[in-house]
């Protein structure tokens, strides 16, 4: 093994990694370097230290933000959770013709992504439009301001998210149960262990580090939640604030204000989150192969 | 013992009708929307769309297309160097690749941002394509699909043969790499085609509106100049084309996605994403 891997051409793999390194400096390390150049420094470029996150935490908007996305973060990381689980391993009791075609329909909204979701589940929630008519009425909401009122955001945002996003992982949890091996889940059958105790007991164990792997990308792709909020407010003239999660107060400052090292600044609180979670990954799941 | 396996068999078959009650209610909630769609769009006429859906879709689809060129012209030489050359720096930088790839993409909109208003490329539809092109998820999965005992030594034999580098790599794992090069066209032109908040940093802001994708082009529906702020008077919503027309958008938007997938699949096999993960 040893001599192999030494037997391996060596020089000529810069050649073949140059374009990608290329790219990847200029699009992904070179701008994450910038936005944190542009958070240690004044409007005037003058090194401020952290006094730009500082003031940033001042404005108004700021506290309300982030509680708006823990909310929001609260109801979908749940939902995400229980159902995505759930829903993944009675898909893996079904045969697999059966199976393949369920997750093609639950698959397909991710097709829908961003702000087709959002303007599809406006129609959703309008009264008098809905094929849910039946469940707005019975819940009490007659106007669209009735169903979009602002307690209700960040269970609708859960609602979008899930609906467009939950198909992409039980692709991955469908994955992660392919692996497990036929004669462990035969071996439990034989033990007398009925579907539900060879979910809950034998398949369920062996898939959480996928699931470990679902809740940190979720809360670090959620924690960036831009484009639902932004539409809603555009739609309804301002029930979700233009500033309604922290990117949106990124944008905002950046764009009304011309306030880019604020913007900044938050952009690098959200950046470091994402970073974190991304290395939490990686190097706690042990799901991905770090090249030995 | 009869009607010991008696009332277990009938357990069985209960928790059976309940998996399936409960599968059939969640397939409604996903698909409803979608098959809603396809009734408020028939009896639509194009000249109903408010906007120009031609140019919304051909700039979805250079962005898209221009993008996932780029993807695969520097993931799969990258997978493939990282899974057989052996070169210092190597490890840092499938690592550093890793990393990138789980980090969300949206967490990069704003540097970007920033990064092309300093360049003075913020209105050039390279603003869009060239971080289209960064898919370092294609890397990891061309790294793994290389990475393999089999593969190694086939590479080792051309090279024993006579083959140079690039000959390896151009006529022997250039062509076995179709799978995984499907893959990740798949995965690379659902991510650009759907996403919103990347165009919409680098054109809205400044009206570009030449260089609109189709997902700008839905969110322009909302805007309908009666906004008025006044949010709990809002009883219904009003948008610049009627709904069938918006519905006929929003499938314009999804068939594109469906037949890459299926042409994908065909690629791909049915046991896509499988091995993604070790």
């Amino acid at each position: 093994m040893k001599h192999k891997s030494l037997m391996r051409p060596r020089k000529s793999g810069y050649l073949f990694i140059a374009p990608y390194v290329v790219l990847l400096g200029a699009v992904g390390i070179y701008p994450a370097g910038y936005v944190v150049y542009m958070a240690l420094m004044s409007l005037t470029a003058h090194f401020t230290g952290l006094d730009n996150f500082i003031d940033a935490t001042h404005n108004s908007e700021f506290v309300p933000a982030f509680e708006n996305i823990i909310k929001f973060l609260g109801i979908w990381l749940t939902v995400l959770v229980v159902f995505v689980v759930s829903l993944s391993l009675m898909l893996h009791s079904l045969n697999e013709r059966v199976g393949a075609a369920f997750r093609f329909v639950l698959y397909l909204p991710a097709a829908l992504a961003g702000s087709a979701s959002v303007m599809l589940w406006l129609f959703m929630l309008q009264p008098g439009k809905s094929p849910w008519g039946f469940v707005l009425s019975w819940l009490g909401y007659h106007t669209l301001g009735d169903s979009l009122a602002p307690a209700h955001l960040p269970v609708i945002f859960a609602l979008i998210a899930f609906w467009s996003g939950a198909g992409s992982w039980i692709v991955v949890m469908h994955g992660a149960l392919a692996t497990i091996p036929e004669e462990v889940v035969e071996s439990a059958r034989l033990d007398g262990a009925g579907a539900w105790r060879t979910a809950v007991n034998i398949k369920l164990p062996l898939i959480k580090k996928w699931i470990a792997y679902m809740v940190i990308g979720a809360f670090a792709a959620g924690s960036q939640l831009f484009a639902e909020p932004q539409l809603i407010s555009e739609a309804t003239g301002g029930i979700a604030n233009q500033a309604w999660s922290p990117n949106q107060l990124a944008i905002f400052l950046a764009f009304r204000y011309d306030y880019f090292n604020y913007a900044a600044a938050i952009s690098v609180d959200l950046l470091v989150v994402a970073v974190v979670c991304a290395a939490v990954i990686l190097l706690r799941t042990g799901l991905f192969d770090v090249g030995h | 013992m009869l009607s010991h396996t008696n009332s277990a068999a009938r357990r069985s078959a209960t928790g059976q009708v309940v998996t399936y009650v409960l599968l059939a209610l969640f397939a409604a909630f996903f698909a409803v929307p979608i098959v809603w769609l396809v009734f408020e769009a028939t009896g639509v006429h194009l000249g109903m769309i408010g906007g120009n859906l031609g140019l919304w879709l051909s700039n979805s689809a250079i962005y898209s297309a221009a993008g996932a060129a780029i993807a695969i012209a520097t993931c799969l030489p990258a997978g493939y160097a990282i899974a057989t050359h052996e070169f210092p720096g190597r490890r840092p930088l499938l690592i550093l690749t890793m990393l990138v790839m789980l980090i969300p993409t949206s967490a990069l909109v704003l540097p970007l941002f920033l990064e092309a208003n300093e360049v003075h490329q913020l209105t050039s539809p390279l603003a869009v394509i060239v971080p289209y092109g960064l898919f370092p998820f294609g890397v990891y999965l061309s790294y793994l699909y290389f990475h393999t005992e089999r593969f190694n030594v086939l590479f080792q034999t051309a090279r024993s043969d006579g083959c140079d580098e690039w000959q390896v790599f151009r006529n022997i794992a250039v062509p076995l790499s179709k799978p995984v090069a499907a893959l990740i066209v798949f995965l690379n032109i659902v991510a650009s085609w759907t996403n919103f908040f990347l165009p919409w940093v680098m054109y809205w802001s400044n009206d570009t509106t030449n260089r609109y994708p189709l997902p700008l082009g839905i969110a322009l529906q909302l805007f309908n100049g009666e906004t008025s702020g006044e949010y709990l008077g809002v009883v219904q919503l009003h948008t610049s084309s009627p709904p069938s027309a918006i519905a006929f958008l929003l499938l314009a938007t999804i068939a594109p996605v469906v037949v890459v997938f299926v042409l994908a699949r065909r690629w791909i096999g049915s046991g896509h994403f499988q091995g993604v993960f070790r």
